[in-house]
This record gives C-alpha cells, sequence and structure tokens, in this order.
C-alpha cells in the first residue's frame, strides 16, 4: 500500500467526515436493512417461536421447553441427527480427499489440462435436482447403466436409492460428482505454490511423493481447511440431494416432498434439514421446527466461528490486517 | 443482569404479538354458514385434488355437471395437488374454495387444526340426511363429533389375483386364509437358478403399493386404539401382521426381495407390476380395475376380498375415500358448499363418476341404482361395500404421522433389524401417544 | 503447453523440470501414468452425462430396458417433453427468478462490498463478520419466520419472497465482490479522491470498471445458484404449479408428467444446458471467481 495524500479523511475536517459516513451509510443502506429483515429479525423470531406450539392456523401459544424436551422422545429427530452426523464425518472427509486428489491429478498434467479440468468442474454447475436424478438413472438397479457395467463382470450392482445401508453412499456419489468447485479452489492453491520450494526440496533428493507430502499440502492446509469447513457446512445444509434421491427412490407417483416418502429408503435419507421441513412445512409444527432450526443455528455458528478464525488468521498473515 | 432479562423479555412479547398478528387472518373458527349464491353470481370456484391424467379428465366432467344448477359459476379445477400442498396452501393463504383428499389420513388434523372449515351450520342450515351415507363413510369425514368433509366416493381395498399365473401354480380358488395366501404366494414365485426372484406371488413388503398398515389392518382384525392410546403392541393383529409378513420376507430371501423390488415399476404407471404379469397378487383399491382395463388388457385378473387371519373375519376390508372440505380462508365458502353437497348427494353425478373411474359410490341410492355398471371384478367391492364389515382409518390429530411410525417399524422388522417384535411394537405405541400429546388436541 | 524453466503463469501446470537423462524414462513413464489416470477422470466426470444423452434419445420401449446404446436415435423427445409438461411456463418463470435476483444482487451487493473493501469506517469488521455469518447459515434456519411473514403480506405462491431479498442482500456476492475489489490498489482509489471524486463517482468510474470480471463472476454465480435452487422454490411455490421454476419442476418429473426414462433424462438433459453455455463462454470468471471464494482472505 503506497502512501497518498488524503487517503482517509483527515481527522478535523467535519464536512468531508460527514460526507464520508453519508457515503458508507449510503452504501451500506440496502445491505443493513436486507440483513434486518431477513436474518436479523427472523433469527429472533425463530428462537422466540421455539418456545411456542404454532400452525400458522391458530396463534402461537406459549408452551415453554415442550419442543426442546420433545426432542429426546422423537425418534426420527434422533435418525436425522445421525444421518446428518454421517454425512458430516463421511462426506467432509471424502469431499476434501477427493477434490485434493483430482486437483493434485490436474496439477501435474501437461497436456490436455483444459479439457480435463473443464470435464471435472462442469458437473458441479449442474442444478442439484438434476445431478442427484442423473445419479438415480445412471445407479438403477436392473437394468441402469451401472448395473448392466458391473453385469460384465459378474457384479450385481448396490441397491443405491433403495436399499438403507446404501442410499447414503449413493449421495455421497453424487456429492463427489459435484465437488468440482472445491477441486478447483485446491488446484488454484496448488499452483500457487512457489516453484523455489519444490526445487529446494527436490536438490535435498526429495521424489515426487514426498515433495507433495512435505511442500504441497503444508503450503496450501489453509485452503484444504477451508474445503473442510466448506464440507461441513455442506453435509449440515444437505438437503436437496435427499429429498429428490428418497422420492425418486420410492417410486412414488408424487415425488416433491411428500410426507410419505421422506427419507425413503427406511429413513436413511431423512436428514436434520430435511426433517425439520417436514415438521415445519409438512406437518405445520412450527413450533418445533423453529427449536430444531435453533439447534442448526448453534452448530453452524460454531462452524463459521472455526472458519472466521481461520480466515482471520490468514489475512493477517498475507496483508498485514486490514481485512478481516 | 436484571435489567438485561427485562429488555429479552421486552423483545419476545414484541415478537410474539408480530407473529400474533401474521396469524390474525385466519380468526377463529367461523361457526356461520356463509349464504348459497345467488342464481346471476358471476364467480370462479377453485377446486384442488390429486387426481391426474384420464381420473383428472373424468372429475372435471363430474364437477361440471355443477353448471346445470348453477351456470353462473366457473369452475377451475387443478389436479395432482396431494394432502401436502393442501395443507401447504391452507396455512399459507392460497387457498382453494374445495379440496379434496384422496385418502382420510389427515381427516384429524383438517378438523382438529380448523384448516377445514366446520360443516355442522350448512348441514342444519340445509336438514341434510347424513344417513343417506354408508355409516363408516360418516365416520370417516368426521373427527371428535366435528364433520369438516364430505365424501365423493369411496375406495373400498380387496385382493387382486392374476388368473393365469394362479392357474399355472396349481391354484384354482383365491386364498382365504393367510395360510392358503402364503401358500399360493410360494406356487407361483419364480426363481432363477442364483436365487433371484422372476416373478414374485405376493409381495410383503410394507410401504410396497398399496401395502399400506392402515389398508392392512382389517385383515389380522389389528386394533390401533386401546383405551384412547395406541394399542399396537396389545393387539395380537398387529403382531400377526409382523410376523405373517416376515415369514413371506424370508421365504423369498431379504436381499433378493429388495433386488426384485426395486426394479419394479411405479404404481400409478403402466409400468406397475401387476400390469407386468411380475406379481400374482396384491392388494389395492376398486379404481385398479380401471386402470388394468385400461392399460393392461392382456392381464386376466379376478377379485375377492382379501384373505384373513381368523376365517370369520372374511369379507371384511378397509374403506377410505375421497373427502372435500372447504378449507379455512376459502373466498365462496357459499357456493362451495354447494358444489360440495352436488358431489356428495346428486346420484347422476355420483353414479356416472363411478362408472368413469371406478369408484365405489359413497351413497345408498347411488350404489343402488341400476345405472352403475358392476362387471365381474367391480362386483366385489360393491359388495363389500354393501356389508357392515368395513374399517375406516384410525383418525388422529396427527396427520398420517401413526401411519409413518408403523410403516417404518415394518420395514425395519423386515430387514431383520428389530430384536424383539413386542418390545419394538411398545416402543411404537409410545411414539405415537408422544406425538398425539404434543399435538394436543 | 510445455514445461518451460520460466514460472508458468497461473493456469499452466507447474512441474519441476527433469534435468537428468536417467531420469528421462522415468520421466516418460510418469508422464503416461498421469495423463492416463487425469483421463480416466475426465471420462469419469463425463459418463453418467453420456449415459442421460443416450438414454434421453432412446425409444420409449428402449429406455425400459438396460441397453446402453440407442437402438434408433429419437431426437423427437428434446422436443416432445414440451407438450407432456409446461415446460415453456416453468422456463420462463426460472429466468424470471434468476435474472431479477441476479440484477438486484447487482443493484444492492456493488455498493456494500465497496464499502467494506475500500472504505474505511468503524464497525466494519463486525458489518464483514456478520456478511460471512449469513452466508453460511443454512435457509432453513430462518425458513419458519420468513414464511410466516411472507404468508402474512399474501406473498407465498409467487417468486416474490424468492426475488426480493436479492434486492436489498445477498451475502454470498457481497462477500465475492468484496474479495474482487480488494485486490484494485488503494492507490486508484485515492486518486480518484484526490481528484475530487465523490466516493460514488469513485465506485461508478474506477471500481466497477476495474472489478468487470469480479462483478461477472458474481452474477454468474448468483445466476446459477436461483437457477439450481430447489429449496426456495419447494417452500414458497409448491402447491402453485404455475409458479414452478424448472429444477422444481425437473423433481417431479420421474413420476408425475413423465413416467419413461427417456423423457426424464431428456428433460434433465435440457436443465444442465444453461450451465454449460455459460461455463463456454464465461469461463475464466468462472473460475477466478471460484478460486477468489477460497484462497484470498
Amino acid at each position: 500500500m503506497t502512501a497518498t495524500l488524503g487517503a482517509k479523511p483527515a481527522p478535523g475536517r467535519g464536512r468531508a467526515r460527514s460526507r464520508h459516513r453519508l457515503a458508507v451509510l449510503g452504501f451500506m443502506a440496502p445491505a443493513i436493512i436486507g440483513f434486518v429483515l431477513f436474518f436479523g429479525y427472523p433469527l429472533v423470531t425463530t428462537v422466540v417461536l421455539s418456545f411456542t406450539k404454532y400452525d400458522l392456523i391458530n396463534p402461537p401459544e406459549f408452551n415453554g421447553l415442550d419442543n426442546y424436551t420433545f426432542m429426546f422422545k422423537d425418534p426420527l429427530l434422533i435418525k436425522a441427527i445421525t444421518n446428518t452426523l454421517w454425512f458430516v464425518v463421511v462426506l467432509t472427509i471424502a469431499r476434501t480427499v477427493f477434490a485434493l486428489g483430482v486437483a493434485s491429478v490436474i496439477a501435474r498434467l501437461k497436456s490436455g489440462v483444459g479439457l480435463i479440468r473443464t470435464l471435472c468442474y462442469l458437473p458441479s454447475l449442474a442444478p442439484p435436482v438434476a445431478a442427484t436424478l442423473v445419479f438415480f438413472m445412471v445407479m438403477r438397479p436392473n437394468g441402469g447403466p451401472l448395473d448392466s457395467v458391473l453385469g460384465w463382470f459378474g457384479v450385481d450392482a448396490p441397491l443405491f436409492f433403495s436399499d438403507p445401508a446404501w442410499a447414503k453412499p449413493g449421495i455421497t456419489a453424487i456429492m463427489l460428482w459435484i465437488s468440482g468447485d472445491l477441486m478447483i479452489i485446491i488446484l488454484a492453491a496448488i499452483l500457487d505454490v512457489p516453484q523455489e520450494q519444490y526445487e529446494a526440496a527436490e536438490l535435498d533428493g526429495a521424489g515426487p511423493i514426498r515433495r507433495w507430502w512435505h511442500v504441497t499440502l503444508p503450503t496450501i492446509s489453509p485452503v484444504l481447511l477451508f474445503g473442510i469447513v466448506n464440507s461441513v457446512i455442506l453435509a449440515l445444509q444437505l438437503f436437496t440431494q435427499a429429498v429428490v434421491a428418497g422420492s425418486a427412490g420410492s417410486g412414488a407417483a408424487d415425488a416433491t416432498g411428500s410426507t410419505k416418502y421422506l427419507g425413503f429408503p427406511d429413513n436413511s435419507t431423512l436428514t436434520f434439514p430435511v426433517y425439520l421441513y417436514t415438521q415445519g412445512f409438512r406437518y405445520f409444527d412450527m413450533g418445533y421446527a423453529a427449536a430444531m432450526a435453533t439447534v442448526l443455528f448453534i452448530i453452524s455458528f460454531a462452524v463459521t466461528i472455526v472458519l472466521v478464525q481461520r480466515m482471520r488468521k490468514n489475512s493477517t498473515a498475507e496483508e498485514g490486517g486490514p481485512g478481516a | 443482569m436484571r435489567k438485561h432479562t427485562r429488555a429479552a423479555l421486552l423483545c419476545v412479547a414484541a415478537a410474539l404479538t408480530l407473529t400474533a398478528c401474521a396469524a390474525g387472518k385466519g380468526g377463529g373458527a367461523n361457526s356461520d354458514a356463509a349464504a348459497a349464491p345467488g342464481k346471476d353470481d358471476k364467480l370462479t370456484l377453485t377446486v384442488w385434488s390429486n387426481y391426474s391424467d384420464r381420473e383428472y379428465e373424468e372429475v372435471t366432467k363430474a364437477l361440471k355437471t355443477f353448471n346445470q344448477k348453477f351456470p353462473n359459476i366457473e369452475i377451475k379445477h387443478e389436479g395432482s395437488q396431494d394432502d401436502d400442498k393442501i395443507t401447504a396452501g391452507i396455512r399459507s393463504g392460497n387457498t382453494p374454495d374445495v379440496a379434496l383428499s384422496f385418502t382420510t389420513d389427515n381427516i384429524g388434523q383438517f378438523c382438529s387444526s380448523g384448516a377445514f372449515q366446520p360443516l355442522k351450520a350448512y348441514i342444519d342450515r340445509d336438514k341434510v340426511d347424513l344417513n343417506q351415507l354408508t355409516p363408516a363413510v360418516q365416520k370417516y369425514t368426521e373427527y371428535k363429533g366435528n364433520r369438516c368433509a364430505m365424501p365423493m366416493l369411496t375406495d373400498v381395498y380387496a385382493m387382486y389375483y392374476n388368473k393365469d399365473m394362479l392357474s399355472a401354480a396349481g391354484i384354482t380358488t383365491p386364498p382365504k386364509t393367510l395360510d392358503e395366501l402364503y401358500d399360493a404366494a410360494v406356487k407361483a414365485t419364480k426363481k432363477a437358478p442364483n436365487g433371484d426372484i422372476e416373478v414374485a406371488g405376493y409381495l410383503p413388503t410394507m410401504g410396497f403399493y398399496a401395502n399400506r398398515p392402515t389398508i392392512l389392518a382389517p385383515t389380522f382384525g389389528a386394533e390401533w386404539e386401546k383405551d384412547g392410546k395406541s394399542g399396537l403392541a396389545s393387539s395380537p393383529g398387529f403382531t400377526e401382521m409382523m410376523t405373517f409378513q416376515k415369514k413371506l420376507v424370508d421365504f423369498y430371501g431379504y436381499d433378493a426381495l429388495e433386488r426384485f423390488r426395486a426394479g419394479l415399476g411405479q404404481e400409478y404407471s403402466a409400468d406397475h407390476a401387476f400390469h407386468q404379469g411380475k406379481i400374482a397378487m396384491m392388494v389395492d383399491g376398486e379404481y385398479r380395475t380401471a386402470f388394468l382395463k385400461a392399460q393392461a388388457p392382456q392381464i386376466k385378473f379376478g377379485t375377492a376380498p382379501f384373505p384373513t387371519w381368523k376365517p370369520a373375519d372374511y369379507g371384511t376390508a378397509f374403506t377410505t375415500g375421497t373427502i372435500m372440505g372447504i378449507p379455512k380462508g376459502a373466498k365462496n365458502p357459499g357456493a362451495a358448499w354447494e358444489l360440495i353437497k352436488h358431489l356428495t348427494f346428486d346420484t347422476d353425478t355420483i353414479v356416472g363418476l363411478s362408472n368413469a373411474i371406478k369408484n365405489v359410490p359413497s351413497t345408498k341410492a347411488a350404489m343402488e341404482s341400476p345405472k352403475l355398471e358392476v362387471d365381474e371384478q367391480f362386483k366385489t367391492f360393491i359388495d363389500l361395500a354393501k356389508s357392515d364389515k368395513l374399517k375406516g382409518n384410525p383418525v388422529t390429530p396427527i396427520g398420517d404421522a401413526h401411519i409413518k411410525a408403523v410403516t417404518d417399524f415394518s420395514v425395519s422388522y423386515q430387514s431383520g433389524k428389530v430384536p424383539d417384535l413386542a418390545a419394538g411394537l411398545k416402543e411404537v405405541d409410545k411414539n405415537i401417544d408422544d406425538l398425539i400429546a404434543k399435538s394436543g388436541k | 503447453m510445455t514445461a518451460t524453466l520460466t514460472k508458468p503463469p497461473v493456469d499452466v501446470p507447474a512441474e519441476p523440470e527433469q534435468p537428468r537423462r536417467k531420469r528421462d524414462v522415468a520421466g516418460i513413464l510418469n508422464w503416461v501414468a498421469t495423463h492416463a489416470i487425469g483421463l480416466a477422470l475426465g471420462l469419469m466426470f463425463a459418463t453418467p452425462v453420456v449415459f442421460v444423452f443416450l438414454t434421453a434419445v432412446m425409444s420409449d420401449d428402449q429406455a425400459f430396458t438396460s441397453n446402453l446404446w440407442p437402438r434408433e436415435w429419437h431426437w423427437g423427445n428434446f422436443v416432445e417433453v414440451f407438450d407432456k409438461a409446461p415446460l415453456f411456463q416453468y422456463l420462463i418463470n426460472s429466468l424470471t427468478y434468476s435474472l431479477l435476483a441476479t440484477l438486484g444482487m447487482l443493484i444492492s451487493s456493488i455498493p456494500a462490498a465497496y464499502a467494506l473493501a475500500k472504505l474505511k469506517w468503524r464497525g466494519r469488521n463486525v458489518a464483514f463478520l456478520l456478511v460471512i455469518g449469513a452466508m453460511m447459515l443454512p435457509p432453513q434456519v430462518v425458513a419458519v419466520p420468513l414464511y410466516d411473514t411472507w404468508s402474512s403480506l399474501g406473498l407465498t405462491g409467487t417468486l416474490v419472497p424468492l426475488i426480493a431479498p436479492y434486492f436489498l442482500f445477498d451475502a454470498f456476492s457481497i462477500f465475492l465482490l468484496r474479495q474482487f475489489m480488494l485486490t484494485i490498489p488503494q492507490s486508484y482509489v485515492d486518486a480518484a479522491r484526490v481528484d475530487g471524486c465523490s466516493e460514488f463517482q469513485a465506485l461508478v468510474r474506477i471500481i466497477i470498471p476495474m472489478a468487470k470480471p469480479g462483478i461477472a463472476a458474481t452474477a454468474l454465480f448468483c445466476f446459477l445458484f436461483t437457477w439450481n435452487d430447489y429449496f426456495g422454490p419447494l417452500l414458497y411455490t409448491g402447491e402453485v404449479k404455475d409458479q414452478w421454476t424448472l429444477s422444481l419442476a425437473l423433481a417431479t418429473f420421474k413420476g408425475m408428467h413423465i413416467v419413461q426414462w427417456n423423457s426424464s433424462m431428456a428433460v434433465t438433459f435440457l436443465t444442465m444446458i444453461p450451465a454449460v453455455v455459460l461455463f463456454v463462454f464465461a469461463q475464466k470468471s468462472f473460475v477466478k471467481g471460484i478460486t477468489f471464494t477460497g484462497v484470498k482472505g
């Protein structure tokens, strides 16, 4: 940052300062109003509603901690929490490792980079509904392409979206297919690793694998942390893929979020957000849904803090701190 | 510290008033009947139903017969609106004037929450004789004495069997008891040398097509309630339902069965397994006769009451039906009531629609009408409907959550994940009671 | 694209040169192995879509079978699906949602991002943290009261609850734009101020032209996010079919409108096209935008 004249309004000049304030206020006004309307107000109201019984027809009735105590008696909620935790663990690890692996391969390519990078990235732009249907079609038993191909080797494909044990792995496969954005982020980070570090490592006699382990990985670790946090958030929010896979797998005539089929098969795709949606907007138990939302808020808030801490450290290291 | 708490409380109070205002649009239940529309009032009635394709067209035609009485009223019929969408529409204020629900699963919730308006005032005003309806139908259109819905046609469930497949297996008469059913299912099943199922006699999987606990309960004499509480564990019928299904699952082999089932077509498509000759027997509603004739004329099928656990129960069946209500917030409740009355009681309309989509009429007069077309397969259902052995839905204020709970349990049990059946059923009981207690209705 | 001795530009792969002769054979093997894996990866990502396409052009009968290759090519399937469902209506709804939301986002987010990136004021860091917090918040958390509010305004069943927020606040776009604007040297802004520009003029004359790639990337992401959105339309327009977006409608196709695999895959394929087209025309912006979300704090 080079020093220039009047970089900031000089302290003494009152008129300029109030003009500056006015400008900030003007620029930020829509965002402030929007934040209050769409985040501040609903967040507070969610917490308030979580202490009520409210069905959107009759006025809310205060019912103390009933919604929270019911959580411990609700087998479906326990199922939903278990499923979401499964995704938080498995999806986070799988997605980060997979994206890192693909990015590492692409980084070593010398020709055809553009094409392969594009092929790997494009699926992540597909609508999640479409991506889920694609996998549902490809992985369907009895005649699906995957089943046919595996059939050549005498293997039966697993019943991806109709066997409770395979539904979550099936959804994870979809999520990996659309993890192109994380790949690109990691790829950029790998390509940013200073060449000199590799050369120094090579002089020490390090082979490609050791170079990757001792140079690439430590250098891009902040980005990997971002990938992990990002994947955790993604896993906590998992909704569309679970709903679409569940209803398509059930073979139900009406697919969009019918309560009868949410979580199919055997509630294995009933994630926390799906259950929240079911309670709030299918059974219209708004109070209970608000209680679940409050819990989800607390968890995602904790995760966000991890990310913010990381960004703080990063930006103080890189830019000397004016940023976040 | 104290100041903080007070501020927080104030905030809570303010927020509560805000939401209370938001909710105020509904207000209390309207106990007055809205006046019938005048002869010249130009208005449009919106009707939502879950019908699609062929059935949608026929129901639209039936709705239009209303115009003979009220030519000034235009009817807009929106199909493929399931209960979830109807509920969402009512809660958020996008209501139709008349809502048609396919099942009676949610009647308790519709009535107790006020989502459907009480109809008593209209019935009293117009001196409607409810005894024109069969008793089971009367029962499934109200909740704790609050009538908030009227019936439009009835569904009765019985057994469908593929004549060719059964006779090829050496079975000449349809099974009447569970033992016979098991026997027939085993004989009609064909397995490949590697254990894969090629065709199945009868699929026991809960949740598959019409295999719902409510539909199967009469077969086993299963009772949902005991002393006002969920009584699955204390009802021998439910235990028998689970063990019978499990016995069949074990015959097929769980994995083989799941693989077979996952490859079957959807319930309302031409790809339906029974249409394709992949299953020999199933439970389904009378409407299937029309689907089969339209989509799979090559299948020779017969119908009969579903086999029962206790021989004395033979001839019992589950009944449900399409119900109509006036949602809270409907724009033209007076006219909506006239339409509902027309569809519930106008014999010609009922018989015409019944002939078109093959549903059982819900009034005694229509059932006796000479114009009602009753063929060999449909007759089974009419006879069942005329009997007094029909069983309806357990009506609860929690929507279909109790049905889902039993279905989920049954799926786990069939997959071998439940070690103790009795304890498992007790847990489901507790879960259902908890849900009802939470609903506070 | 051969490896050079100089430090490669960003999107050319970095690989230390292999100076010694002995290594040549190993190097070639290494090259072959790496590229084989790369190719396999590329194919792995592409294959599902190829299957979708092949299924989409099959005849009704064949689509039920386990055949992988179409016997005849029924290109008409892509046209016929427009008769089976009101796709044009859904397309118009999707475009309305995506285009208006993107427009609203640009109007509201550019000034906010500028204030966060280039102006100094008390509370700026807190404001930025709130933006990140909002970005990370699962939409389900605030859905209950928002739904309640929109329904009391009589606006559920329309696209308004989906579009309106973008005209005020979109956390992700503000975040991304701010990251871009940080890379514009402060001296340009300061110079403009010295020349007597107001903050607004500095934004319009200096920042916006310089941040064009960033703005393009943000707009693309916003467009795609709304185009792909499922939760929002499901929540607000689930029961009002003539307001459905393509994404929402697509979820019901396999079953409600269309039972055959060929037709539902034809629709699936069609809904994926816009993203591909956008990517082809704006590949650089995409890649740049993506990297900015992750790397630079």
